[in-house]
């Protein structure tokens, strides 16, 4: 068994549940979920975000828009869609129930 | 005294060193393929030179005006290269046999003559994808068993689309040297081409 795969693939699990998260409360630009990633400790290299975030766009959870900026070219602004803020909500459940059933196996 | 090219990233136009631009080119080029098989691929690739270029903004001053080749390498540590990246990776059915050192028959569309199943057949055993075409050039011949066997090879068999599916084809660990090497001979074989 490797540690450092159990690890990543433990992050990767939950790398989706973090960005729907991050989104929750307002839209971000795309460098604000990393910083909030990386201060979270999710996220080791920032390029793994950008096909997630993709990947969740297409399958319709998120959507953008583009606003200017004062500092240089037009950002992007992730949201989540009424589909994307369902999804999270059931993923909020399925969160507590996981943290509930590990915390009853490891107090056993 | 040293060269230095001027490019536009994600909208910014940055003076680089030459060294420092071969290597960001050599990068990207390894990220386009790492991401070849993914739907919306060029839609990734401009939001990572877009967080490239901020990256780069951040470290220029007025007294520093131009990209090294340490800011290079430290904003590609950043962003993570196709190995580190792939670690946290969606795994689809596919991925799950690239493991390294994994030996496997793809279908090899840089050589192809048809669909690319004797040239993969040929790299995976070392061959001469020849020897492999007029075996089932004979067995066609035969009662047609070779155009079934093609066929059926040819809807089994994935085509060898990254970089490191390429590597796997010929049987050499996957790691981001043979990435790397394999990179450059690409861009070794276009020049060439270029120059024709």
């Amino acid at each position: 068994m490797d540690l450092e795969n159990t690890k990543a693939q433990m992050r990767k699990g939950i790398l989706e549940y973090c960005i729907l998260s991050v989104l929750s409360g307002s839209s971000c630009y795309a460098s604000d979920i990393i910083k909030e990633l990386k201060e979270a400790r999710v996220i080791v290299v920032e390029g793994t975000l950008y096909p997630l975030l993709t990947r969740l766009k297409n399958a319709g959870l998120l959507s953008y828009r583009w606003e200017e900026s004062q500092q240089g070219p037009p950002r992007k602004y992730y949201e989540l869609t009424t589909e994307g803020k369902e999804y999270l909500a059931d993923l909020d459940r399925s969160w507590d129930e996981l943290v509930e059933s590990v915390n009853l196996v490891r107090t056993r | 005294m040293k060269i230095t090219v001027s490019i536009n990233l994600g909208g910014y136009s940055f003076n680089i060193d030459e060294d420092a631009y071969s290597e960001l080119k050599r990068y990207l080029k390894s990220l386009e393929l790492h991401f070849a098989g993914e739907e919306s691929s060029s839609e990734i690739l401009s939001d990572i030179e877009t967080r490239m270029a901020e990256l780069f903004r951040a470290k220029l001053t007025p007294y520093k005006q131009v990209i090294t080749m340490d800011d290079a390498q430290s904003v590609i540590s950043v962003l993570g290269t196709p190995e580190d990246i792939s670690d946290n990776k969606e795994t689809s059915a596919r991925d799950k046999f690239s493991t390294p050192g994994y030996h496997r028959i793809y279908r090899d569309s840089d050589r192809r003559i048809i669909g690319g199943v004797c040239a993969g057949m040929g790299a995976y055993w070392n061959i001469d994808p020849w020897i492999v075409r007029v075996i089932f050039i004979i067995l066609t011949m035969m009662g047609g068993m070779g155009l079934l066997i093609y066929l059926i090879l040819y809807i089994v068999l994935p085509e060898a689309k990254t970089t490191a599916q390429k590597i796997e084809m010929k049987g050499e660990p996957v790691n981001i040297h043979n990435i790397k090497d394999a990179v450059k001979k690409e861009f070794d074989t276009v020049r060439k081409n270029m120059k024709l």
